[in-house]
């Protein structure tokens, strides 16, 4: 395919996988309302796109294997066929299957063809096409392919200096209303040789009242001389041969030759034949799909037609010289100038590899840069104003000053907004897996469950929508399996027997909260209790609060022991979501009541880029701690203090001992307060894990830009990144997981 | 004076190939959706020298454009070429009843697209 397509290829993978997903939700809606032919039609334009577009990349397995579901689909839409569960479930197994292919179109990699085969068979037989009745309908439609395609690639296999054609040719009447006209037909003959004896009849002109000057009336006979093969002849006719009169009649001397013009004169392309069938060597290329495979060189067809020996090609093969070879024979060109034009190739080659490694790319709603564009302007603006004022500034200007600033603060903050924006996805492409994922959950577990999705257009970026859907699956999954009761057991609980999964996601502050809810039994106090209590995370006198204890299910461990049947007995993989989450700078949280059902709730900030931080002083340094990680801050009373052998100090906070570190410590700093009770303690917790951190004081709230400490500088423990403060100096964010990590070494890091 | 060329594709993908195969040839290029919106640029609008469509289009698709752009005095005759995978018959048949000229075929090469498009196009 054309090196100029190969552009095009990141933006058919985008497209494919929007088709893929339209093909899917059509699918799952189509279960719901088999009759529906406007779906049917929408699921069948995404199939048929598909199979377009990818051949145009020459991904054939790809284009081979849609052609397959679209012909079932095709079907359908007809009305020849009635959608069945069985179905739609292949179907969505074959969208699934090509995913894979698509996939590994993409990554280059190989397939599973166990299952592509599988399928394509399972597809084949539910179409009720046998493979023969395929081979069929491949060729007539690669007539154009083949036609024009045929001339110069597959030139007639005996070269032959010159052929006469006779060619007689009455248009269909209506030649002109289709934007033909036959003299581009004689244009294009006379181009192929000489076109001699062109006789026009006129015997079927209508009187000239009775004349539609739109209809062609006229037919011609004419001879050609020409050094091109039949097939070009009839290319040339291509798109009227069907609906005329045509006969194409090859004079030849010798006798042999005569036979096979007798031969064609026998075939005039009847103008009814429904499947013309150019039986060129090109033609047969074609694979039983139509879809055009490479065509064989020259060489390798003359020797299959027994015109030349194999020795004799090869040796011909060997006396082929390279372009640049033959150019400086010539003396066109110096060596020299090869050398550098091919190295010029050989750079632009790698370039173009370098290029195809992975480059995520993300789709912007040119709504959003031309709004950018516009408050860049904005900025400039401002910029010449102040510079304008700057350049002769006096005290009494300082109000103009000052509006300046403020709208130059205004500009920045919008265009913040406005590119972060970018990078803000919809999180519906996170949700669309579970309609899904919810279909065949409820298909495994026998249980009626619905999936109801609100608040998809909610964006946030797009790395954390690309790490939130394990977690959310986890969830989903858990929910279904173990939230949800059996239709049974729901209908003796007075509950409508079909269970509800609901998936929110709403902005809340700073924030996107994402709810997995679900009308189920609910978390079993008792039963978690007991097993936290066999599981060893808890001793059997704690007295727990309920909010203690629904955490107890994300502690890693927790209740992997039990439910051996199950395929994810409830807590297995939630320590994982709880850690995805946590990696996202993100919280879970539960609510859940008994016989009604489990809500968990993500907290997640709309970026990884920004966070909202509380700055915190100590001595003369300024830290960033994370919000999302500070429980409260509390100034200790005196005596809550306690330092423990081997643990280091421990503070009294409601009866609940928790570690506490002095951060002038970790950081060797010169603090104003040394006393905990003259300074302030903040809780930090992360993973469950909480730690008092001491600090002198609270400067206030606002959001940082994370700047990497590894790529600046280097890992530094306890720290999580840098940004640079609104006095322009340096401050370190604080990473709440290291520093419980160096409390429980208890040791100093002293940097 | 530049050929002018409707090209009309719901796939972004496709139409892009399309296009540039076309301005690379020195054709401006008319971009459209689908049916509707391609009635929609050309109405009353610029006359095409030619016009290349898809067949399977949301809102209106390839047949009833054909059918569409043929009522109008300035497509009565401009040629326009079908951009098809389809291998029935039928559907080159009902292309051809509406009004097309010609087809090409998905997936396509440049190059046999710009010779098609040279048969078809008017001195």
């Amino acid at each position: 395919m054309s090196n100029d397509f190969a552009q095009f290829q990141d933006a058919f993978f985008e497209e494919a996988g929007d088709h893929l997903s339209v093909v899917e939700d059509g699918l799952l809606a189509l279960e719901q309302n088999p009759e529906d032919l406007d779906l049917l039609n929408k699921i069948f334009r995404s199939a048929h796109s598909i199979k377009g577009t990818s051949g145009m990349f020459g991904f054939n397995a790809v284009a081979q294997f849609t052609h397959k579901m679209e012909t079932l689909l095709d079907l359908l839409r007809n009305g020849q066929k009635v959608v069945t569960p069985e179905i739609a479930d292949l179907l969505l197994k074959s969208t699934d299957c090509l995913k894979t292919l698509i996939d590994a179109a993409k990554s280059a990699s190989p397939v599973d063809d166990e299952t592509v085969q599988r399928l394509t068979v399972e597809l084949a037989s539910a179409s009720d096409l046998t493979v023969k009745a395929k081979v069929e309908d491949g060729p007539s439609g690669g007539t154009t392919g083949t036609g024009t395609a045929a001339d110069g690639r597959s030139q007639s296999p005996a070269p032959s200096p010159s052929r006469h054609f006779s060619i007689a040719w009455t248009p269909p009447e209506w030649i002109f209303q289709r934007g033909l006209d036959p003299l581009q037909i004689f244009k294009e003959l006379a181009n192929l040789g000489t076109l001699s004896q062109v006789a026009v009849d006129t015997s079927k002109l209508p009187e000239l009242v009775a004349m539609d000057p739109e209809k062609c009336y006229l037919a011609w006979t004419m001879k050609l001389e020409t050094a091109k093969d039949r097939q070009v002849v009839d290319a040339v006719f291509e798109f009227v041969r069907e609906d005329s009169v045509l006969t194409i009649t090859e004079e030849v001397k010798g006798k042999e030759l005569g036979l096979r013009g007798e031969e064609r004169l026998s075939s005039p392309e009847p103008s009814a034949s429904p499947h013309p069938s150019p039986l060129t060597p090109h033609a047969l290329s074609l694979t039983p799909d139509g879809i055009e495979g490479e065509p064989k060189p020259l060489g390798e067809i003359l020797v299959e037609t027994g015109i030349v020996s194999r020795e004799t090609l090869d040796h011909a093969l060997a006396q082929q010289k390279r372009v640049g070879q033959i150019l400086v024979e010539q003396h066109a060109v110096t060596p020299q100038q090869v050398e550098q034009a091919l190295q010029k190739q050989r750079q632009q080659e790698s370039a173009s590899q370098s290029k195809k490694t992975d480059t995520a790319s993300i789709r912007v709603d040119t709504d959003k840069i031309d709004k950018l564009i516009n408050l860049v302007g904005e900025l400039v603006i401002t910029q010449s104003m102040l510079s304008d004022l700057g350049s002769r500034f006096e005290m009494s200007q300082i109000s103009v000053l000052l509006e300046r600033m403020a709208q130059l603060e205004r500009n920045t903050r919008e265009i913040q907004e406005r590119v972060m924006s970018i990078r803000m996805l919809p999180i519906g492409t996170a949700f669309s897996r579970f309609p899904r994922l919810v279909r065949d959950l409820s298909a495994k577990a026998g249980k009626k469950i619905q999936l109801v999705l609100s608040g998809e257009e909610t964006e946030l970026d797009k790395t954390v929508i690309e790490s939130i859907g394990d977690p959310l699956t986890h969830l989903v999954r858990n929910s279904a399996d173990h939230g949800l009761e059996p239709p049974e057991e729901r209908l003796d609980n007075n509950k409508p027997e079909l269970g509800t999964i609901r998936l929110n996601a709403f902005h809340e502050g700073g924030n996107i909260c994402i709810t997995v809810e679900d009308d189920g039994r609910g978390l079993n106090r008792d039963k978690i209790l007991a097993k936290a209590v066999k599981q060893g995370l808890i001793s059997e006198n704690d007295k727990l609060t309920d909010d203690q204890i629904w955490p107890l299910i994300f502690k890693p461990g927790f209740s992997t022991a039990e439910k051996v049947t199950d395929v994810s007995g409830r807590g297995v993989g939630m320590d994982v979501v709880k850690r995805n989450i946590e990696a996202l700078s993100g919280t879970v949280s539960i609510k859940t009541a008994l016989g009604k059902g489990t809500t968990f709730t993500l907290k997640l900030p709309l970026t990884l880029a920004i966070i909202e931080g509380m700055t915190v002083r100590v001595g003369k340094e300024t830290y960033i701690v994370p919000l999302l990680s500070i429980l409260e801050s509390i100034q200790p009373k005196a005596g809550a203090i306690k330092t423990v052998v081997g643990k280091g100090e421990l503070i009294n906070v409601r009866s609940t001992y928790l570690p506490m570190m002095r951060l002038y410590e970790v950081f060797a700093l010169e603090p104003e307060y040394t006393d905990p009770n003259k300074s302030i303690l903040l809780i930090l917790e992360t993973e469950g894990e909480r730690v008092a951190v001491m600090v002198d004081e609270i400067i206030g709230q606002q959001q940082v830009v994370i700047k990497s400490m590894e790529q600046n500088f280097r890992k530094v423990d306890g720290v999580a990144g840098a940004t640079i403060l609104s006095d322009g100096t340096v401050g370190f964010i604080l990473d709440v997981r290291g520093l419980i990590e160096i409390a429980r070494r208890g040791a100093p890091v002293a940097a | 004076m530049s050929k002018t060329a409707l090209v009309v594709d719901d796939s972004p993908t496709m139409r892009q190939m399309v296009t540039l195969t076309l301005t690379n040839a020195g054709f401006t290029v008319v971009e459209a959706e689908h049916g509707k919106d391609a009635v929609a640029k050309v109405a009353g609008g610029p006359k095409m020298d030619i016009v290349v469509t898809d067949l399977n289009m949301p809102e209106m698709d390839g047949i009833s454009l054909i059918k569409e752009l043929r009522k109008m005095a300035a497509f009565k005759f401009t040629p326009i070429l079908m951009l098809t995978t389809e291998s029935a018959a039928e559907k080159k048949q009902a292309g051809k009843e509406a009004g097309a000229t010609g087809w090409i075929v998905k997936p396509f090469n440049p190059e046999v697209m710009l010779k098609i498009i040279a048969k078809v196009l008017p001195a």
